[in-house]
């Protein structure tokens, strides 16, 4: 059966299904667009996936569109390593702080990311152009969503908000990895690439807040999976700065 | 040792009591009134998770020291833990339609069924008790989304237009659950499973909360849905566990509306 992925950056939902795929050490046909040009709202991606979001994945005459469930089917479907613990409490933490990063966590950071990235990158563009490419968006929320980040219309409040909880969730991250090495517990899973693509460029965007010193187990942790051959091998395929942030990840040369 | 720290069989509390239902395994049941802020009440086990948020106030079950919350999570580990019938089906297209419609109905009828339910039955039954008494126990909630959630119910944010808002939020899932069922008899193919346990606890209130549209002629396959799962032995044995008149009247404010629109 054929496996094509269709995806941007491995970065947030994209690098999800990327990363498990590398993991997996399963091929795929890669279909990259530019989120920033709006291809995922062209008529040829809205045939696959009628909500116009990225990824979506298709195997065979299956479509996948759901991120996080779209990471178990690969895990279930394919050989490989497993990536979900066997033990039933773990694979429920693993669940549980997926849920936390995809529904607390990510929409507070990437608000921060769509404002400070995303707008002025598409800002360049004449205005008439971006609210028909707006007018375009299938669901309702991302219309919205895509509107307040191109026109910077986040309110001082919702920034100043998201920011607070993008805090408040980094300090309960590092109380987590505190307690296990891993975010399921003892072994490396789902939940640990979920939340790499969240985080990896935390130290450099928060940098007060999460560093060696306020954030030791969120910073060993990273760096542990930053530096998985299937890390590299999908970072490697980023042609954006977005994607080249994970260097912040490199270990520096200790002088003794 | 397996206990259900649960209130009314309606919404996020009924989704355990199924499963735990359809798998006939027993458990103690430790009941709380969630109409009445007893969750907020102290006295019941925490860890890390249960504290964080997402619903918070939701039911918890505690199997063997752990404590597992968050009700979809629950359901699938309820399949994957206990004996009996699984509720995950075999298949794993199936099992990513399942798990999609997990994270599809938390994010689209989470939000805004509780908050029609509240605005109905809550908020009257909130105005019958003592304000002062009220206010402290909400003033009390954490952390401060779960606060927001109970204060909206008390400062006026509960206007025409913001319940318009969860009314409509609801009409696209609404078509998204009838069309599907057009092709097949259960939420993710063929098999009963926990995206049905999920979507039934929040969908059976429809027919009273937005009659206009969840009905026998606007979403025929819906209301055939419901009647077959409330026909289960395990919607029976779960309703069972009400200690009020109406379980279908309790509500708590549910999870909140995404932030981005």
């Amino acid at each position: 059966m054929s496996l094509t992925l269709y995806h941007w950056e491995p970065n947030a939902n994209s690098g999800k299904p990327m990363l498990t795929l590398a993991e997996k050490g399963v091929a795929y046909q890669s279909h990259y667009l530019d989120l920033l040009r709006f291809d995922q709202h062209q008529p040829a991606y809205l045939a696959i996936n009628p909500d116009g979001t990225i990824p979506a994945m298709v195997h065979g005459s299956r479509v996948l569109t759901e991120s996080t469930p779209m990471m178990e089917y690969i895990d279930d479907e394919f050989p490989g390593p497993p990536l979900k613990p066997r033990d039933p409490k773990a694979r429920w933490r693993m669940r549980w702080w997926m849920r936390f990063f995809d529904a607390y966590f990510a929409p507070s950071l990437s608000m921060i990311g769509w404002q400070i990235f995303v707008g002025p990158a598409v800002r360049q563009r004449p205005p008439e152009e971006l609210r028909a490419a707006v007018d375009r968006i299938p669901l309702e929320s991302r219309r919205i969503a895509w509107r307040k980040a191109i026109f910077n219309e986040f309110s001082a409040e919702e920034l100043a908000e998201s920011k607070r909880r993008v805090l408040f969730a980094t300090a309960a991250l590092e109380r987590h990895l505190s307690r296990f090495k891993w975010i399921a517990g003892d072994s490396y899973s789902l939940g640990d690439i979920n939340g790499f693509n969240l985080g990896y460029a935390l130290p450099l965007s928060q940098p007060d807040h999460c560093n060696d010193v306020k954030t030791p187990h969120i910073m060993e942790w990273l760096r542990q999976i930053y530096e998985r051959p299937a890390a590299r091998e999908t970072w490697a395929k980023g042609r954006t700065q977005m994607a080249a942030r994970i260097k912040i990840l490199e270990r520096t040369p200790q002088v003794s | 040792m397996l206990e259900l720290y649960t209130s009314e069989p309606n919404t996020f509390f009924l989704k355990p009591l199924i499963a735990l239902a359809e798998k006939r395994v027993p458990f103690s049941l430790r009941y709380f009134d969630a109409a009445g802020l007893e969750q907020f009440a102290g006295g019941f086990p925490t860890d890390l998770e249960s504290t964080l948020r997402l619903e918070r106030e939701g039911p918890l079950l505690v199997h063997d020291g752990t404590t597992i919350c968050g009700s979809f999570f629950m359901l699938e580990y309820i399949s994957e833990a206990l004996p009996g019938p699984s509720l995950i089906p075999a298949d794993s297209y199936e099992a990513y339609q399942a798990r999609a419609w997990g994270q599809f109905l938390g994010a689209n009828l989470g939000s805004s069924v509780p908050v029609l339910g509240a605005a109905k039955y809550l908020q009257p039954h909130l105005a019958k008790l003592d304000p002062a008494w009220v206010d402290r126990r909400i003033a009390a909630i954490e952390p401060v989304e779960r606060r927001a959630g109970w204060q909206a119910l008390r400062d006026g944010t509960y206007s025409a237009g913001y319940l318009q808002a969860a009314v409509d939020r609801l009409a696209a899932p609404v078509v998204r659950i009838e069309t599907s069922l057009r092709q097949s008899p259960w939420l993710a193919g063929p098999t009963f499973s926990v995206a049905d346990i999920d979507a039934y606890s929040m969908l059976c209130v429809l027919p009273d909360l937005t009659p206009a549209m969840v009905n026998p002629d606007a979403t025929p396959r819906i209301i055939d849905y419901l009647g077959r799962i409330s026909a289960r032995d395990s919607v029976l044995t779960a309703r069972r566990c009400a200690r009020t008149q109406h379980p279908e009247r309790q509500f708590v404010p549910g999870i909140e509306a995404s932030r981005w629109g």
